[in-house]
């Protein structure tokens, strides 16, 4: 059977065209596009465990926040390098995803979904109120050294590499027995289990690997935008966002994440530097369409796009 | 005396969280659906009190019935429109619509009031009763005997009432309330909207009692989570008992811990009890967990 190479080809070329465009784009797009891998990273380690999985871990920020201050304690505190601040960051991401993934992935559905946001504002708490993160006053991460355009590039391409590396690990896990249990926990937990998918040792081994992820995007954060603060890096903001942009992409496919975290960025972009003040106002309105019309996300749309597919969305699951 | 002055703030307190997490206990219950717009639901409340207040000059506590009558249309006409659409969809599409609801709603309080904290302040707000030490303002009290009436307002209407008890049988099975003639399409919507009401009556308390601000509701859906976890889903005799728990054990941890973690004490019960005993004190295996 012969087949035209297009999805390959695609992929290349959008290889080829993201590492030749930091030389060639004005920093401002720079920025634009790093945050963009910043959100498809985040997105695609949120996917690894609410999409295939099907735990909506709601407080994944968490890891994102834990990432962060890993990494600028590392730095300040201890000189460590950039790159063993990553290191570090996911180190204590993967010990915290086992040591609390063992009791609370115990829970399912909502218990689940608010544990773990429980889970998100109590480190918040603590971050904010012991004394040496700096607490609410936050914390300012050494001043990398180089030349603007350098730096951007450097984290572009810091970026850039999370996002190869949660894509390889999306792709990964789809090819494993790792990503065969996990959807078969997704469909029936008790079923896989009796079944003989080691449940419980799987959702652990997602989970942490969703919060790896989560948390080296963490540390590159930390150190892009050189200061963070509990507020702003523990903040339900982003979950959503990492949510929004797996749904709108297509949760459970490898790159309907990217697809999502693209598209909401974009749009972000061109609306809402028009109307500032109603800005959260617009994230909840895309929100709530996209729950409502495109459940499955953009991918379940690669047949095409009608009305009607819309409105069957709908019927399929209305009271 | 500090034991005795604590645990009286606490049961008072108490009272308010019972109330507050009553709206989101009988969403959970019976539609198997986490209202995280719930806070934002209670911080309309609040400011339909406020807007009373300053406006009209009408004592928050009258302010009660109103804001409960325009959180019920507010929560009936949302449910009917735009839940109903995703009611059977997974867990998690129904909990991000909840928030991208939550994005909206306090995007609307931010441009209506802006982001000033605002108190509400009756002429008898400073006063009190001081008895060996210990003091007990008067408002602390008619918040916690109203807090008290509502709840034992909803739990008659639900067990006394035809509607009441089509709600519970709705929460108990579905399929089986649906065989005996309960309209289910009618009867979810007249739960969110009775769950809206309970939070819009709430804020009117919450305004009496706390200052206000649109971004506080996040911290009163996590209350509201805390309790019905504590005391059992669905059950109001449940939401007493964890709103009054959760309200002593936040004061009286402040005797070992600072205050500044009062609120991460509540979510480290949530986590013990969640561990410890999934459905809570009162609770019994409920259609939404057989089902999730």
């Amino acid at each position: 059977m012969t087949r035209l190479p297009i999805p390959e080809v695609v992929v290349a070329v959008a290889g080829v065209g993201l590492l030749l465009a930091p030389f060639m784009l004005g920093n401002y797009w720079i920025r634009v596009l790093t945050t963009m891998f910043m959100f498809a990273a985040l997105a695609s380690a949120t996917n690894i465990m609410a999409g295939y999985t099907g735990y909506p871990a709601f407080g994944n920020v968490v890891f994102f926040g834990l990432g962060a201050y890993a990494t600028g304690l590392a730095m300040t505190k201890l000189r460590a390098p950039f790159w063993l601040g990553v290191v570090l960051a996911a180190v204590v991401c993967c010990l915290y995803a086992v040591v609390i993934g063992f009791p609370v992935l115990r829970l399912r559905g909502h218990y689940f979904a608010i544990a773990t946001l429980g889970m998100n504002e109590a480190t918040r708490a603590l971050v904010e109120n012991v004394a040496f993160t700096g607490g609410g006053m936050g914390l300012s991460l050494p001043v990398q050294r180089g030349e603007v355009d350098a730096l951007n590039r450097h984290f572009y391409f810091v970026m850039l590499g999370l996002v190869a590396a949660a894509v390889g690990a999306t792709y990964c896990v789809t090819r494993t027995r790792l990503g065969y249990g996990c959807l078969a926990i997704r469909f029936d937990e008790d079923a896989a289990g009796s079944c003989g998918v080691p449940t419980t040792r799987f959702k652990v081994l997602a989970w942490t690997l969703s919060a790896v992820l989560t948390g080296m995007a963490g540390a590159a954060y930390a150190n892009w935008v050189g200061y963070i603060e509990p507020r702003a890096v523990f903040d339900m903001n982003i979950a959503v966002k990492m949510f929004v942009m797996m749904l709108l992409g297509g949760a459970a496919t490898v790159f309907g994440p990217l697809l999502g975290a693209c598209l909401v960025e974009l749009v972000g972009l061109m609306a809402w530097s028009q109307i500032l003040n109603y800005h959260s106002a617009a994230l909840g309105v895309i929100v709530i369409a996209v729950v409502i019309f495109v459940p499955g996300g953009l991918m379940s749309l690669r047949r095409g796009l009608s009305i009607r597919l819309l409105l069957d969305n709908v019927r399929a699951s209305r009271l | 005396m500090l034991i005795l002055q604590l645990t009286i703030n606490g049961i008072l307190v108490g009272g308010l969280y019972t109330c507050i997490a009553l709206g989101f206990s009988i969403m959970w219950g019976v539609m198997n659906l986490i209202n995280l717009a719930h806070g934002t639901f209670i911080m309309f409340g609040a400011y339909i009190a406020f807007l009373l207040f300053t406006i009209g000059g009408v004592d928050p506590f009258l302010a009660i019935p109103a804001a409960a009558a325009v959180m019920f249309a507010v929560g009936y006409l949302l449910q009917r429109g735009v839940i109903n659409l995703v009611i059977r969809a997974s867990v998690f599409l129904t909990l991000i619509l909840t928030f991208g609801f939550d994005m909206l709603l306090v995007n609307v309080l931010l441009v209506l009031f802006s982001a000033d904290t605002r108190s509400v302040t009756p002429a008898y707000s400073g006063v009190g009763i001081h008895y060996g030490g210990v003091v007990v303002p008067y408002v602390r009290i008619g918040v916690f005997v109203v807090a008290i009436t509502l709840t034992y307002l909803l739990h008659v209407f639900l067990t006394r009432t035809k509607l009441g008890n089509a709600i519970r049988a709705t929460s108990f099975d579905r399929e089986a309330a649906e065989m005996v003639g309960v309209d289910v399409a009618r009867i979810f919507p007249m739960t969110f909207g009775i769950g809206a009401a309970m939070a819009g009556a709430a804020g009117a308390l919450v305004a009496i009692t706390y200052s206000i601000s649109p971004v506080l509701g996040g911290a009163f859906t996590m209350k509201a989570f805390v309790v019905v976890v504590l005391g059992g889903l669905g059950s109001v005799p449940g939401a007493v008992l964890g709103g009054l728990t959760l309200g002593i054990v936040e004061h009286l941890s402040t005797l070992v811990v600072p205050p500044r973690y009062q609120e991460g004490i509540g979510f480290i019960v949530l986590l013990i009890v969640l561990l410890l005993r999934p459905s809570g004190f009162l609770g019994k295996p409920f259609y939404a967990e057989v089902k999730a």
